[in-house]
């Protein structure tokens, strides 16, 4: 299967904050979910996909091609979508339109035309009167206007309400029916992903944790819930990350079937949602340190 | 690159509105036209740069299919093709108020001046921000009060001099230095505000 993104060994240190060792992978013609918490480094991961960050070490190459020395090519087939307003404020969509329609040789005035109809986006009026939600429609129409073939978005679905969010959700949804367009955005809200997401990719304190297919996440974690008696010492390192009470334990496990073998029938196993996933995983990592 | 100049452009259309009109007032009042040339010309330019400078802005012209060394470059384009509308008007406007034509040579002053200050301005404000340029300017200015008054006493005549014998001045070998030093000046100037751009973060 063909890789669109490919991350090798990316390292980006920041005052207080650093990425570490960034490997992952994004397959073409399909959607994947980017998950963490709040400053984890989904953002500076994004800008380095889009180049504008640098990496201090390690490669990124998009469609197979580096930055240096494929720059615009790569630019050319990348539709973005990010969470602030990047629009110049005082213009009108339409002469914004006039500003990137020169620069994007695919550009595609019909589609334009449709996406502006069927989001109701006003054409005259300046973009700084926009609501958050007329915004993220105008970014997601300019972004889907030149063929892109890949579409990278940074919380398109923050800030927006549940019934645009899932027209958004639907919109995507059918884009990627040719299979040749690959999407790559980050959320907090994991619920979105269950609607679309192909694949997961979770990083956390800049770590990437795993990129993962969505049913082998729900195959392979489990919520485990059972009474204290039976954790020991042994059993515990079975478990990402665990919460006890006086009434028992519930933990996360990345080995569903060995939970299975092991405890058999003396515990209830759940599937995890992906914010169990990400809760156990942060909390497991803080037990290390 | 010649769309990120067309981008400008398109972003000051309102600006040219309400400066164009103004500029005919200054020159029917009879203000010196290199004056009116070169303040008019750097107005255009560091608005042109100052509607870039958001970090969104940046976030938008990086993501689209341009390089950095185009985004800088179409500014210090852009400043050469404003001066020339700046200075054309200027001409068009001597010559349907006044009825007469303008000293070559003024323009060329005019021309020079705009480049030496462009060179000047534009890596400081990709360096640090344009906003600093009024404090950076004013202490520049406070600097040479002090030497006009201390060191010189008269700098200010010897200023206006020069400036009068530099446009008196009929020897071509002579322009052709200024020339030379003020293209190198701006060259090097686009150069080091490559190289600044570059390794910005955003």
């Amino acid at each position: 299967m063909e890789n669109v993104i490919e991350l090798q060994h990316v390292q980006k240190s920041f005052e207080g904050f650093q990425l570490k060792d960034l490997s992952l992978t994004i397959k073409k013609g399909f959607v994947t979910g980017f998950i963490g918490g709040n400053g984890v480094g989904k953002s500076t991961t994004i800008k380095l996909i889009m180049n504008l960050l640098q990496p201090d070490s390690g490669t990124i190459s998009i469609f197979g091609l580096n930055y240096k020395e494929h720059e615009k090519e790569i630019k050319q087939r990348i539709g973005f979508v990010f969470d602030e307003n990047i629009f110049y404020e005082n213009l009108t969509l339409a002469e914004m339109k006039k500003i990137i329609k020169p620069s994007y040789k695919n550009w595609d005035d019909n589609l334009f035309d449709h996406y502006v109809k069927s989001f109701e986006l006003p054409l005259t009026k300046k973009i700084k009167s926009f609501s958050k939600g007329m915004m993220m429609k105008a970014s997601l129409t300019i972004a889907l206007s030149h063929h892109a073939e890949l579409i990278i978005m940074d919380e398109p679905t923050s800030g927006l309400d549940p019934i645009f969010r899932r027209e958004l959700l639907d919109i995507l949804h059918n884009l990627m029916q040719d299979g040749e367009k690959t999407i790559f955005f980050s959320t907090h809200i994991t619920t979105d992903l269950d609607r679309i997401a192909d694949y997961i990719t979770f990083i956390h304190q800049g770590e990437h944790m795993f990129t993962k297919e969505f049913y082998k996440i729900e195959e392979e974690y489990a919520i485990v819930k059972g009474g204290i008696e039976l954790l020991d010492r042994d059993t515990e390192k079975e478990f990402i990350a665990m919460r006890k009470s006086n009434h028992g334990f519930e933990a996360l496990t990345a080995n569903k079937a060995r939970i299975e073998n092991i405890f058999g029938e003396m515990v209830l196993i759940e599937r995890p949602t992906l914010e169990d996933i990400m809760f156990y995983t942060k909390k497991g990592a803080e037990q290390y340190v | 690159m010649f769309n990120l100049i067309r981008k400008d452009i398109i972003l000051l259309k309102k600006t040219f509105m309400i400066l164009l009109p103004v500029l005919f007032v200054y020159l029917t009042v009879g203000s010196s036209s290199i004056w009116v040339g070169i303040i008019f010309s750097i107005a255009i330019i560091m608005g042109a740069f100052a509607n870039d400078e958001k970090s969104s802005s940046n976030t938008l012209l990086n993501s689209l299919p341009y390089t950095r060394k185009e985004i800088v470059s179409s500014k210090y384009i852009g400043a050469f093709i404003f001066t020339f509308l700046v200075v054309f008007m200027i001409f068009i406007g001597n010559l349907i108020i006044h009825r007469e034509i303008t000293v070559w040579k003024d323009l060329l002053f005019i021309i020079s001046l705009v480049m030496v200050s462009t060179s000047l301005f534009l890596p400081f404000s990709y360096k640090f921000k344009s906003q600093y340029l009024l404090i950076a300017s004013l202490v520049s200015f406070a600097l040479y009060m002090v030497i006009n008054n201390f060191v010189f006493q008269n700098l200010n005549e010897k200023m206006s001099e020069l400036v009068g014998m530099l446009l008196a001045l009929q020897n071509a070998q002579f322009y052709l230095i200024i020339a030379f030093f003020v293209i190198s000046l701006y060259a090097c100037s686009w150069l080091l505000s490559i190289r600044i751009y570059e390794r910005k973060v955003f």
